[in-house]
């Protein structure tokens, strides 16, 4: 009997979840209202069916109601001026969803590679000095920046040790502003 | 089902769309009532059977468009509802509704008791 009322309230509770957050493009006030009163709905059609004796099915109160989805689209209706969706709409947002989750990863290993590079080069600096550095060549028509087996003839390198913190205060950068597009990213996922 | 019950079904639905403002206007006069106590209501009757996905959002409508208001009251130990009534403008609409349902009703009526071959006295064209 516990267990089953405690499936029951799960059911109820997945269901209004879900239809909050279909509800999202109205006032928070609004769609309180509208989870409250259908809340109150379940609970008293779930009382009277207990009192009467009968078995609770939460999964067949909630049939009436139908998918949160289509419910909140009701509800939202007069917000969304014009025609409703297409049908391939829901293709569409699932498409871009991808896409979404794609560029996440790709940001995701662009960022904290190019990060790990730069910490990389400074720490590089400690043990191959003469092999890391900036040097300016063709007259500064051109430079060369990090790790080469051969600094270039006759050309002096520019930042000399300052390429140790300039680097990892890069990498930092770097990463904060990976983390910061990732975060944003993830709420379109 | 075979396509006449198909049709039939149909023009049942469309039927019921159409009329189901007016039926929940009518539910609703001079008497407040909370969704689940509508919904009994129309369920009970044959041709106002409605599901709950289509009450609670046509409510909504309705009090948007200041047809209806509502009011969540406690009576006793049950929890709060969420009660509705016909303001003025909902009890016009009602008034106005009703005269169109009467005159669909009488027209069609008329047609249905009077089948030829004998042609119709048409009036008031």
């Amino acid at each position: 009997m516990q267990q089953a009322e405690l499936t029951n309230n799960d059911f109820i509770h997945r269901y209004l979840n879900d239809l909050r957050r279909y509800l999202a493009r109205l006032a928070p006030h609004e769609s309180q209202e509208v989870i409250r009163e259908i809340e109150s709905h379940l609970f008293d059609v779930i009382e009277q069916q207990e009192a009467a004796g009968n078995s609770v099915d939460v999964a067949v109160i909630l049939r009436g109601f139908g998918e949160p989805r289509q419910l909140a689209a009701q509800y939202i209706a007069h917000i969304e001026e014009g025609a409703p969706p297409p049908r391939g709409f829901k293709a569409i947002q699932n498409m871009k969803k991808s896409v979404t989750a794609t560029m996440y990863f790709a940001m995701a290993v662009f960022g904290f590679s190019t990060a790990l590079c730069l910490l990389f080069v400074a720490g590089a600096k400690f043990l191959l000095p003469e092999s890391v550095g900036v040097w300016s060549t063709a007259h500064g028509n051109s430079i060369v920046v990090g790790f080469v087996s051969v600094p270039p003839m006759a050309t002096p390198e520019v930042m000399g040790w300052w390429i140790v913190p300039a680097a990892a205060m890069l990498a930092m950068a770097v990463a904060l502003l990976t983390r910061k597009v990732l975060g944003v990213l993830k709420q379109h996922m | 089902m075979n396509p006449n019950e198909a049709l039939m079904e149909k023009w049942e639905v469309q039927l019921r769309k159409g009329t189901l403002e007016l039926a929940i206007l009518a539910a609703l006069q001079q008497r407040t009532l909370y969704g689940l106590e509508l919904l009994k209501l129309l369920q009970s009757l044959p041709s106002t059977t409605i599901t709950e996905g289509t009450l609670y959002p046509l409510m909504d409508r309705l009090k948007r468009d200041e047809l209806v208001d509502a009011q969540w009251l406690q009576q006793g130990d049950s929890r709060p509802r969420k009660y509705y009534r016909l303001t003025a403008l909902g009890a016009q609409k009602l008034t106005d509704l009703t005269r169109l349902w009467r005159q669909s009703v009488a027209d069609i009526e008329f047609l249905l008791a009077n089948p030829g071959p004998q042609p119709l006295q048409i009036t008031g064209v």
